[in-house]
């Protein structure tokens, strides 16, 4: 399948120390934990290579300290990469001048922040449309563009108010309206959900989801949270130590951890929602796969979906493809252990 | 972005004009004739009174308050224009120095006369009687000395800045004293008011004319009348041995001081200012009427100026 | 000296207070610089003929700088004065509507400066930059040519229109109207109760019989406040965006705060002249550093994420700063505009020394007079000001960002602003048939001013008896003998103590740092003397405001009744003109080192207090409860528990102590004494710019080299406490 890559990020460095251009050097761009180590250095993202594609929500993962946060800096030029290459557009954004950098900016990305980085000087209209001011679009066009996007968001009548009046989650949401004022191909949230209250945190998941199906941008999301990701990824990206440990989607990780500490993250995720029929049934050996008729499932239906209808039956459940041909059966046993057992799903 | 731009314009607008503006007002003799005004009594009545008289005439008058010592500076280049009281006690070197360097004017003496000396309040004569003669004083000098200074006694100096020696004078006379300096006018004050309201014995440092005389009753010291041979020969005076071994002058001069552009600007008011002659006893009437009667200076001024209608009017012929 | 301490070899950081070897090698350093001074006479005293006249150099620097430096034919004194120039203008314009009003001979230069300056900013809005610039250039040119050529008769125009009318004069605004706008400002930003504060403080400045002479030095402040401000955020700026910049601003900085204000006179009157322009400038200096700080700090500290929200917006870095990063820490900002205002109003009585008018000439004069009681009333003027500006400008730093921007549309978003401007009419209108509006009659003035001088008279006579005793014992048996030890000290063993000192708390680079600064600027000028009786009246003056301040400091931190009314004290010491302490202490103690003392005293106490009090204050509650849960008495509490925590902050306290107690050696060398504070009044009069300079640099190294030693201690002492 040739998916369309908007973003490659190939061997992505961030170093941060005296001075990180000469540690690179010194080992030909390719300095070992122990290297950094002992010349006192931190490597906050180290050799990272991956591509966004277009129109998907990836998912950067990790706990703190992991080069998250430093590896969306890195895409977006908040902070210089030590080495590596940007590609957006058939360019490297790396090498983009401080003005190319403006102009890509105010037309091409937007971010959310994870403690919102609102103006507190100004109102919610007045920061919503401030992406705009700063492009010096007069002052009626961008305040029209700014009401749609707080229309978008559900801030409408509020558009008056000043930061420290809103709650988290609106004030959030007049970040979120921001980042899409100006109506940017690509969309960075850098774990916009994290510092708000659980319900919250979930109420605005749905608002996300419920923006991404209108919008189709294509995402970069970071994230500690494991379940926000399995929720909302396309593809999830787990990082630790500064290095990209795997990158796939949801399912596969949860069927193929690249290693413990990937496990680790996946043992708790909610398979219900994340694994597909196809990953637990027994495949059919038929060579030509007969038609199924009557009660059936889907394979790519999640199980948590599939869980009652299955444990109801008698009989093991036949899995098909979307035209309907039978791809093999899913039984109790099966099911019950990929929903609740602790170990291997199959 | 644009108020920058702006604010950089007007400023270089702004400082265009600043270099042209000057040069014209140059040739306007309405503009401000600028008074110095120090911080004693007399000297503000003094200078108000002829601020008020040039004010009569049509001129435009302002008034800058400047250090004593400072003043010759700013009044040589310009920035100041006329002193009405330079005294030749306390400013003698800076007076002659702008003079001879800076081009300041000497706009003539006064009547006026001015002494500097050891001054003692009255009541100091009942515990020491011959107190008015420095030998008398010297006499008694242990009922002026204070626990640092014991057991000589205590001199108050003027300010160290004054330009006055008296550690060398007393050296010279050999007298039983130790002298202090403070480091302004008003702390004399303050030490004789204290010791004043205790009747406490006190030598300090004072001049004439001076707000002081009105409100304490004293007198100065005699000490040997200074002649020519006191500074240079050693034989001359008391001590044979030393210099110096004699009083300051009884007749000091009081001058005023004038900017050298004043002739040409202001010719009529310079007129005036070279005519300008006080007395002690108008001095002393001038700041009585601050110090005694509670007027304020300006208010003293027009006073002074109704009382001595006769006196202004002969300056301006 | 150094190669001494290099050979200690041991880490500066392994074992700071109280380690044994620290003090063995200080006594060794004693004894060592004591021996051989007694052997090598110049290891005692500094030898004549090895001083370095740095001082005539820098007043021959001057001199040639006020009478010959020049680029091409523009002598470098043009420029200062057309500095001078321009800055008046304001000043000028300030005084006509504060107090002075406009006569028809003031117009025409101002006007010519206005005109473009409106105009341009009408033409710029509407037709862009290049229109309005030659717009701009014909009117400089109409007006140069006319001034130079003559005689078009423009450059007279609004002198002959308003003349033409037959209006000699325009009046100030009357007294009424700055009340009412000081009340008005005040509800604007703090509503009611701060109106009436601010209108009842200003109000009484007129009953006082002050008013115009508050409005003199008002016309000043309002002038160098923003001066001070736009230099300071600029230079701040500046130095977060460059390296090199930091490099050489931040330690000008703490030079600049160190020195005394009087030290800066010198150069100043030398370059610019005596009069109220120099004075501003010499204010403007003064009170510039702490704004230049409050910007660092401020755009240090913006949090990361709404720096970074700006850029993802797409600012350039200039619509960062003044969109994003300068608004955001408008709290900060205002609380460096705060600091100008009251450091501009500190500055009000020396700066008349040089020539400013208002209040702090009228006091000077009072004081000359021994009108104490004007004095007291003088003084209390500025600090009604002071007050009334400090709150309103707190007040107004205080409040949540974006409060004061109305939602209200139409007039009522600017009510304030138009209730101001009606007020103003129809008082300017009124004022013409009812003169009380216009000026506050004089025969309605009430002063206390004779009171005052009676009761500070009869306390010094009656007081005296009672402390002259007193006196005499700690002039001679502490005072004398501790000077005669300072004076003793060779300058070696000064100098090798405080090296090692500066060693075991920073390392080599503070070492040299010190003993260099120390060197350079006190013992090779030939100010050791000096400098080293600056050090005995400060040493013994801190000594005492530690011993009087910390226990106030701990007991305001005890009752919140005594605290308020401590720190309205401290406040108050703070902002009272100096000056006036001078005069009672005099008629009290006598000129001498103890008046010196006590003076000091009066006013540097005030950080002791302040400091202890919020180090105790800032404890967390929960290590008080646990000692309180491990049974602790309140002494072994305070003793065990408060004071080793709170003491870096305590000594963070003392080092401002320090720092004002050098500042006031400047103004209690008007008693008399021979240190470094009187070698700066005596330069003051002779402009003697060399010797003012040095004397003041004398005072800052001691200042720097306490405020070194302490801030490494403090930081050390902070980490091993886990405070930040």
């Amino acid at each position: 399948m040739a998916v369309d890559a908007q973003i490659k990020c190939r061997n992505i460095w961030k170093i941060f120390g005296a001075d990180p251009e000469a540690f690179m050097q010194r080992y030909n761009g390719k300095p070992t934990a122990d290297d950094l180590a002992q010349e006192g250095y931190i490597g906050a993202v180290r050799d990272v290579s991956f591509d966004v594609h277009k129109g998907e929500i990836l998912i950067i993962m990790g706990l703190s300290g992991s080069g998250k946060s430093t590896i969306i800096r890195c895409i977006t030029r908040l902070n210089d990469p030590t080495a590596g290459a940007v590609e957006y557009e058939g360019r490297n954004l790396l090498k983009a001048t401080p003005q190319e950098l403006i102009e890509i900016r105010r037309h091409k990305m937007g971010m959310v922040f994870q403690s919102f980085g609102l103006l507190p000087h100004r109102t919610v209209l007045s920061n919503v449309a401030f992406p705009l001011e700063v492009q010096n679009l007069d002052q009626l066009e961008r305040e029209k563009r700014a009401m749609e996007m707080i229309e978008l968001v559900g801030l409408g009548g509020r558009e008056n108010y000043f930061p420290r009046e809103l709650s988290g989650g609106q004030q959030q949401r007049v970040g979120i309206a921001r980042s899409l004022a100006v109506e940017p191909d690509i969309w960075f949230l850098d774990e916009p959900f994290s510092a708000l209250d659980p319900l919250i945190r979930a109420e605005m998941q749905d608002e996300f989801i419920r923006l991404q199906q209108m919008l189709k941008k294509t995402i970069v999301f970071i994230t500690h949270d494991f379940e926000e990701a399995t929720k909302l990824a396309d593809r999830i990206g787990i990082m630790k130590d500064g290095q990209m440990v795997q990158l796939c989607t949801p399912e596969e990780m949860v069927l193929n951890p690249a290693d413990e500490y990937v496990a680790e993250f996946a043992r708790n995720a909610p398979r219900d929602r994340i694994v597909s029929a196809a990953a637990i049934m027994k495949k059919s050996t038929a060579k030509t796969p007969p038609r199924v008729s009557g009660a059936s499932v889907l394979a790519n239906t999640k199980i948590g979906e599939i869980a009652e209808q299955v444990i109801n039956s008698e009989v093991p459940t036949p899995v098909t493809d979307a035209a309907g041909m039978l791809l093999g059966h899913v039984d109790r046993e099966r099911i019950t252990k990929a929903l609740f057992g602790k170990g291997d799903i199959v | 972005m644009k108020i920058t731009k702006l604010l950089a314009t007007s400023a270089i607008v702004a400082a265009s004009l600043a270099f042209t503006l000057p040069a014209y007002a140059e040739a306007e003799s309405d503009d401000p004739i600028i008074m110095v005004q120090n911080n004693w009594t007399s000297q503000l009545v003094l200078s108000f009174v002829v601020g008020k008289t040039l004010e009569g005439m049509g001129y435009t008058v302002e008034y800058s308050p400047s250090d004593s010592q400072l003043q010759f500076k700013a009044i040589a280049d310009g920035d100041m224009h006329f002193q009405v009281e330079a005294w030749e006690g306390s400013m003698k070197t800076a007076f002659e120095k702008a003079v001879a360097e800076d081009g300041m004017i000497d706009a003539g003496s006064h009547s006026a006369l001015t002494r500097e000396e050891w001054w003692i309040p009255d009541y100091v004569l009942e515990k020491c009687p011959e107190a008015q003669n420095w030998e008398g004083l010297n006499a008694c000098a242990e009922i002026f000395a204070t626990a640092e200074t014991k057991p000589k006694g205590r001199f108050v100096g003027p300010p160290a800045d004054w330009g006055k020696n008296y550690a060398a004078r007393i050296d010279a006379l050999q007298m039983n004293f130790k002298a202090i300096n403070v480091g302004q006018a008003a702390t004399l004050w303050a030490e004789l008011q204290s010791a004043y309201d205790r009747k406490e014995p006190i030598v300090l440092f004072n001049w004439t004319p001076n707000f002081i005389e009105s409100k304490f009753k004293g007198r100065f010291v005699d000490f040997p009348k200074p002649e020519k041979g006191c500074m240079e020969d050693k034989a001359w005076g008391p001590n044979p041995n030393a210099t110096g071994d004699c009083g300051a002058p009884h007749s000091g001069w009081l001058k005023k001081a004038a900017w050298s552009g004043l002739a040409e600007k202001y010719p009529k008011a310079w007129g005036v200012m070279q005519k300008i002659d006080f007395t002690n006893a108008q001095i002393a009437a001038a700041a009585l009427m601050v110090d005694v009667d509670g007027l304020s200076p300006e208010e003293a001024a027009d006073k002074w100026i109704a009382e001595n209608a006769a006196v202004v009017e002969s300056w301006k012929k | 000296m150094n190669s001494a301490v290099t050979d200690l070899g041991k880490t500066p950081s392994s074992s700071i207070p109280g380690a044994h070897s620290f003090w063995v090698q200080i006594v060794a350093m004693i004894c060592l610089t004591v021996v051989l001074s007694l052997v090598l006479p110049f290891m005692k005293t500094w030898p004549q003929e090895w001083i370095v006249p740095i001082k005539g150099w820098v007043t021959q620097f001057f001199t040639w700088l006020d009478k010959e430096a020049a680029i091409g034919s523009l002598k470098f004194k043009t420029v200062t004065r057309s500095i001078s120039w321009l800055l008046e203008q304001p000043l000028d314009w300030a005084e006509y509507i504060l107090y002075r009003g406009i006569k028809a001979r003031d117009l025409p230069a101002m006007f010519w400066i206005f005109l473009p300056v409106i105009g341009l900013s009408v033409l710029h809005t509407k037709f862009g930059m290049r229109r309005c610039l030659m717009v701009v250039a014909t009117i400089w040119a109409i007006s140069l040519a006319d001034n130079v050529l003559f005689q078009f008769g423009l450059f007279e125009l609004p002198h002959t229109a308003m003349e033409a009318l037959g209006v000699k004069k325009l009046d100030a605004l009357p007294w009424i109207v700055i009340v009412a706008g000081a009340g008005i400002l005040g509800h604007w930003i703090g509503g009611w109760k701060l109106a009436l504060f601010s209108a009842g403080c200003i109000g009484y400045l007129a009953v006082m019989g002050l008013w115009r002479d508050s409005m003199r030095t008002f016309s000043i402040v309002l002038v160098s406040v923003p001066f001070a401000v736009g230099l300071g955020l600029g230079l701040g700026i500046w130095v977060t965006r460059s390296k090199r910049a930091a490099a050489i601003i931040s330690p000008m900085f703490d030079i600049m705060q160190a020195t005394p204000h009087m030290a800066y006179l010198v150069p100043v009157v030398v370059l610019f002249g005596a009069g109220q322009v120099p004075a501003m400038i010499a204010t403007v200096i003064f009170a510039m550093p702490p704004m230049a700080r409050c910007t660092i700090l401020g755009i240090q500290t913006v949090s990361s994420d709404v720096e970074e929200s700006g850029r993802m917006s797409g600012c350039t870095p200039r619509q960062l700063l003044w969109k994003v990063t300068l608004p955001s820490s408008q709290r900060i900002l205002m609380l460096g505009v705060n600091q100008v205002v009251m450091q501009t109003l500190a500055m009000v009585v020396i700066a008349s020394m040089v020539g400013a008018q208002g209040l702090g000439h009228k006091l000077l004069f009072s004081l000359q007079q021994l009108r104490l009681g004007a004095a007291v009333e003088q003084g209390l003027a500025i600090v009604l000001m002071a007050v009334v500006l400090d709150r309103l400008t707190q007040a107004y730093a205080n409040r949540a960002p974006g409060e004061l921007a109305s939602r209200e549309t139409g007039w009522k978003a600017k009510k304030h602003f138009w209730i101001f401007l009606a007020v103003a009419v129809a008082a300017y209108l009124l004022a013409q048939f009812v003169p009380l509006v216009e000026k506050y009659p004089r025969a309605y003035t009430f002063t206390l001013g004779r009171n005052i001088d009676f009761a500070l008279r009869a306390f010094s006579k009656h007081a005296y008896d009672y402390i002259n005793p007193v006196r005499d014992f700690i002039t001679i048996y502490m005072l004398i003998p501790f000077r005669d030890f300072f004076l003793w000290l060779p300058w070696t063993t000064v100098i090798g103590v405080v090296g090692l000192t500066a060693y075991w708390l920073g390392g080599i680079r503070t070492t040299l740092l010190t003993t260099g600064l120390i060197g350079f600027v006190i013992l090779i000028t030939g100010n050791w003397e000096q400098g080293v009786l600056t050090l005995y009246l400060v040493t013994s003056a801190v000594i005492l405001c530690v011993l009087i301040g910390v226990p106030i400091g701990i007991w305001a931190s005890r009752s919140d009744r005594a605290a308020r009314a401590i720190m309205a004290t401290c406040d108050t010491l703070q902002t009272f003109p100096s000056f006036i302490y001078l005069i009672p202490v005099i008629m009290l103690l006598k000129v001498g080192d103890l008046s010196n003392v006590i003076a000091i005293l009066a006013y540097a106490t005030v950080p002791a207090v302040r400091y202890t009090y919020l180090g105790i204050k800032r404890i967390p509650d929960v290590t008080i409860e646990a000692s309180i849960a491990n049974g602790t008495t309140p002494f072994q509490r305070l003793w065990k528990v408060e004071l080793p925590i709170a003491l870096p902050e305590i000594m963070l306290g003392i080092n401002q102590t320090i720092m004002m107690a050098l500042a006031m050696t400047a103004i209690t060398a008007l008693i008399g004494s021979s240190d470094l504070g009187q070698e700066i009044y005596r330069a003051l009069p002779t402009a003697d710019s060399g010797r003012g300079i040095m004397a003041g640099l004398g005072i800052a190294v001691i200042g720097i080299v306490a405020d070194r030693l302490i801030q490494a201690w403090a930081a050390e002492r902070k980490k091993q406490l886990g405070i930040n």
